[in-house]
């Protein structure tokens, strides 16, 4: 049997009293689409911080395909396949949308090295840049700085600049966030477009896209996995019920 | 051995001085996020001023509190007019607060001269004195000492047993946070920045009474507190505190031992931080 | 590029190259100083134009380079061939060194790299049985390798134009490839290129290094110049009046921290010929570039140049 794409065991993180991740484990197969759910303040995204190495865990181990990357550096693990896109939209907003492509196609690249030639003589890189800004709809947007984006068109940016260092692993946290009814379709669409090589994590507010998009679920509530199953099984579990529609 | 311990209060009546530098601005910085290179600008104003109000006078007390007001009403004029359009754009903080440092020292140059400069120590506290063990030693640095440790507990008290050192240790750690309370945040700023001017300046009159003052004295200082801060961390008084003591304390020694080598122990320590602590003994901010 | 900044360019080529012969040996001097020091602060501009760093500490390098090459040719009689690469290298060991100072970020990066940049002075300053002190290190010759010697200042102006200009094209390469946009990415957004697989610290290291290389390059151009060296190539006003050189002219451009240094020690001049207050002057300079300019003249101009519809991303 091979192993899974992520494995968290036993995760625990604390902020001086406060413990935000409480014995987290599970596995998410590769090619498995997860979603994680749960309120505001259950520890979500800390635990994708320490998944992606943000963070050290205070306990607990994370492995990605069976290799140990518990307190590895953040661009490590991403040398290895790991992606994230984050909460709150993270481009380079100082730069050309074309320029944050680039940056993320380079990432696991060695030319990044490269300080005698113009980043403009490299034609591959940057056609290969403007093919990932056209999966998400953004090509005509290519020379302008990243500050002048709509809310939306950023977090289809941030969406690519995941995409663009050929993950096999992705996490995203929130891709719908803040975003118009049409722009939610497009953004799920385009990631219930991702091939299947690609292991898929994310956490989601949205019910309606979150469980559309799922193989499965996990519920955490103040830094606890209460339930994971199926979609089905999750939405007509009463616990879960109480508390998503019980307390406010 | 009686070296050693010379050495040692040497140090000390050295870290009383930078305590009452650096604890205004690490504390300023905590709170307003504010960086000012001015500080010893200031010193060396305040102990100009302070200077001149002893000559004319005759009266080290007046001189010590002369310092301080001086340097209070030009803080708050720097702070009002030139600092708050900087936001917290450290870069702009930094270069701002430079420019005003070399305004001030200049014309502190035309003013005061560019000779060593030492401002009248009180009868009172002149000569030496006996300590236990037979050791005779400056009285007036002893008694810069006391002026520091008295400081240092005053503020201690202040910040960790009064009402107003909770909100100010509460908009050290959250600004926002304070503001939303119903705090009057900036008149909160205003004091907090209005103590540590006073500290620097009374500091200038303090120290010029051992260490002189120059042309070039306020840039030294400043360096020297800033160690003091970066070794104890940004925005923290207990970090002042205990910066301010190894500071004082390697720079005597280093003096004494190694002269030609002594700014290299001075930031020995600051080296090893940084390979090991890059955040300070109790930094906050990054 | 643009014809308008080609034409700018081969005006103002034009003009330094007639410059001794048209204007004399004192704007001469000056502009060799202002290449001088515009390289400096085209160093310390890598750091802040590009990757977001304000370093105070650039002195140390300019310095360190300078007394080695002093030293060693005035004390040692070493030819210029060993002891001008000898400064280059020593002044690049310190930053290689220094570069600790880029485990810190943001303020306390800053304040680092201020007290980092004292300890060379202090050196300079006490350590008078190596490094003479106050009095620095006189009588350095003129640069000479055989029969390439230069023996007068126009020669040494052309030798310095030269140099610069290769610099100034080295460097626009460099901030234009690959390695260059990464610095800029880390300016803009470090959580983000480290999520992305770059280990931002290394590349700051890297950045800081050759920051240091070019730092100690001018250096050496400016030891041979001035024919002497002093602890005040060492001090705090020089480090950060070359960052504010290539503030006021425009940071993260090429020729901006030259404007700025034209500016800067052409106000000097013009200044302290009339009036002793001039550190004030200086002060009063960097007041109101960041109240009122903190885009320099490059910004204004770029503010001009968007005014009259047309705009561009990439750096100068």
């Amino acid at each position: 049997m091979s192993e899974p794409a992520i494995r968290v065991g036993g995760l625990a993180k604390d902020f001086g009293g406060l413990r935000a991740v409480d014995g987290v484990s599970f596995d998410v197969a590769a090619g498995e689409r997860r979603v994680l759910i749960g309120p505001n303040g259950a520890g979500k995204t800390t635990l994708f911080h320490c998944i992606t190495g943000v963070l050290w865990p205070s306990a607990g181990e994370v492995a990605l395909f069976g290799r140990g990357i518990t307190r590895l550096a953040e661009p490590a693990r991403t040398a290895l396949g790991m992606s994230r896109t984050f909460q709150i939209s993270n481009v380079f907003a100082d730069l050309a949308v074309i320029e944050n492509m680039i940056l993320a196609l380079l990432g696991t690249d060695r030319r990044k090295w490269v300080l005698h030639r113009a980043v403009d003589t490299f034609g591959a890189v940057r056609a290969r840049a403007v093919e990932g800004l056209a999966r998400v709809g953004l090509e005509r947007r290519a020379e302008s700085p990243a500050r002048l984006l709509s809310y939306g068109e950023r977090r289809q940016l941030e969406l690519a600049l995941a995409l663009n260092s050929n993950p096999r692993v992705l996490l995203l946290d929130e891709p719908c966030a803040g975003l118009s009814p049409s722009e939610r379709q497009r953004i799920s669409q385009t990631i219930a477009a991702l091939p299947r090589e690609i292991t898929l994590l994310m956490i989601e507010h949205d019910m309606d896209v979150a469980l559309g998009l799922a193989d499965r679920v996990t519920v955490l509530h103040r830094g606890r996995v209460i339930l994971e199953g199926t979609p089905d099984e999750v939405q007509t579990n009463p616990e879960v019920r109480e508390v998503y529609f019980g307390h406010v | 051995m009686t070296s050693t311990i010379l050495q040692a209060i040497n140090g000390v009546s050295l870290a009383a001085l930078l305590f009452l530098l650096a604890s205004g601005f690490t504390l300023s910085f905590g709170l307003m996020r504010v960086v000012n290179m001015a500080h010893g600008a200031y010193y060396l104003l305040g102990g100009y001023i302070g200077l001149s109000v002893a000559r004319a006078t005759g009266s080290f007390a007046l001189a010590l509190v002369a310092g301080g007001l001086a340097v209070v009403v030009l803080g708050y004029l720097v702070d009002r007019f030139l600092l708050r359009r900087t936001g917290e754009n450290h870069l702009a903080q930094v270069l701002l607060t430079v420019g005003v440092a070399f305004v001030i020292g200049d014309v502190a140059l035309r003013i005061w001269g560019g000779d060593y400069l030492k401002v009248p120590v009180p009868v009172a506290l002149r000569g030496a004195t006996e300590l236990p063990g037979g050791l005779v030693y400056p009285t007036y640095r002893l008694v810069l000492i006391a002026l520091g440790a008295a400081v240092g507990v005053l503020l201690w008290i202040l910040y960790r047993k009064t009402q107003i050192g909770a909100v100010v240790r509460a908009g050290v750690d959250d600004r926002e946070q304070v503001a939303a309370t119903g705090i009057n945040v900036d008149r909160l700023f205003v004091m907090v920045s209005a103590l540590a001017s006073f500290l620097a300046g009374m500091a200038g009159v303090a120290g010029g009474a051992f260490l002189t003052l120059y042309p070039g004295a306020e840039w030294e200082i400043l360096v020297y507190a800033l160690v003091v801060v970066i070794v104890g961390g940004l925005g923290s008084l207990g970090g002042a505190m205990i910066g301010a003591l190894i500071v004082g304390l390697l720079d005597a020694y280093g003096r004494w031992l190694l002269p030609e080598f002594s700014y290299f122990v001075l930031f020995a320590p600051m080296a090893v931080l940084l390979l090991v602590r890059p955040r300070g003994i109790a930094g906050k901010e990054a | 590029m643009g014809r308008t900044r080609a034409v700018v360019l081969a005006v103002a080529l034009a003009a330094a190259l007639v410059l001794p012969f048209a204007a004399g040996p004192f704007w001469m001097g000056l502009a060799t100083q202002m290449l001088i020091f515009g390289l400096l602060a085209l160093s310390t501009d890598l750091l802040l134009g590009h990757a977001g760093l304000f370093s105070l500490c650039h002195a140390s390098f300019f310095a360190v380079s300078a007394y080695t090459v002093a030293i060693l040719q005035v004390r040692y009689g070493v030819p210029t061939a060993l002891a001008a690469p000898a400064g280059l290298l020593l002044g690049t060991v310190l930053a290689a060194v220094f570069g600790l100072s880029v485990r810190t970020r943001g303020v306390y990066f800053i304040l680092v790299t201020l007290a980092l940049g004292y300890v060379i002075w202090g050196v300079a300053h006490r350590w008078s049985s190596f490094t003479g002190g106050d009095n620095g290190v006189t009588n350095v010759p003129f640069p000479g390798a055989g029969p390439l010697a230069i023996v007068s200042h126009t020669q040494y102006y052309y030798l310095v134009l030269a140099i610069v200009a290769i610099c100034m094209l080295g460097y626009r390469v460099l901030v234009r490839s690959p390695f260059g946009l990464t610095l800029r990415g880390i300016k803009a957004s470090e959580s983000r290129m480290r999520s992305l697989g770059y280990r931002t610290g290394v590349h700051l290291y890297a950045a800081f290094v050759l920051s240091g290389a070019l730092a100690s390059f001018a250096g050496v151009l400016y030891v041979y110049y001035n024919r002497f060296v002093n602890p005040v190539s060492a001090s705090f006003p020089i480090s950060v009046e070359a960052v504010l050189m290539a503030i006021i002219g425009g940071s993260g451009t090429v020729i901006g921290p030259f404007l700025g240094s034209g500016i800067i020690l052409g106000l000097r001049n013009w200044v302290s010929s009339f009036f002793e207050l001039y550190a004030a002057v200086l002060g009063i300079v960097f007041i109101a570039t960041v109240l009122w300019a903190p885009a320099g003249i490059m910004g204004i101009a770029g503010q001009l140049r968007a005014r009259l519809g047309r705009t561009r991303t990439a750096p100068a």
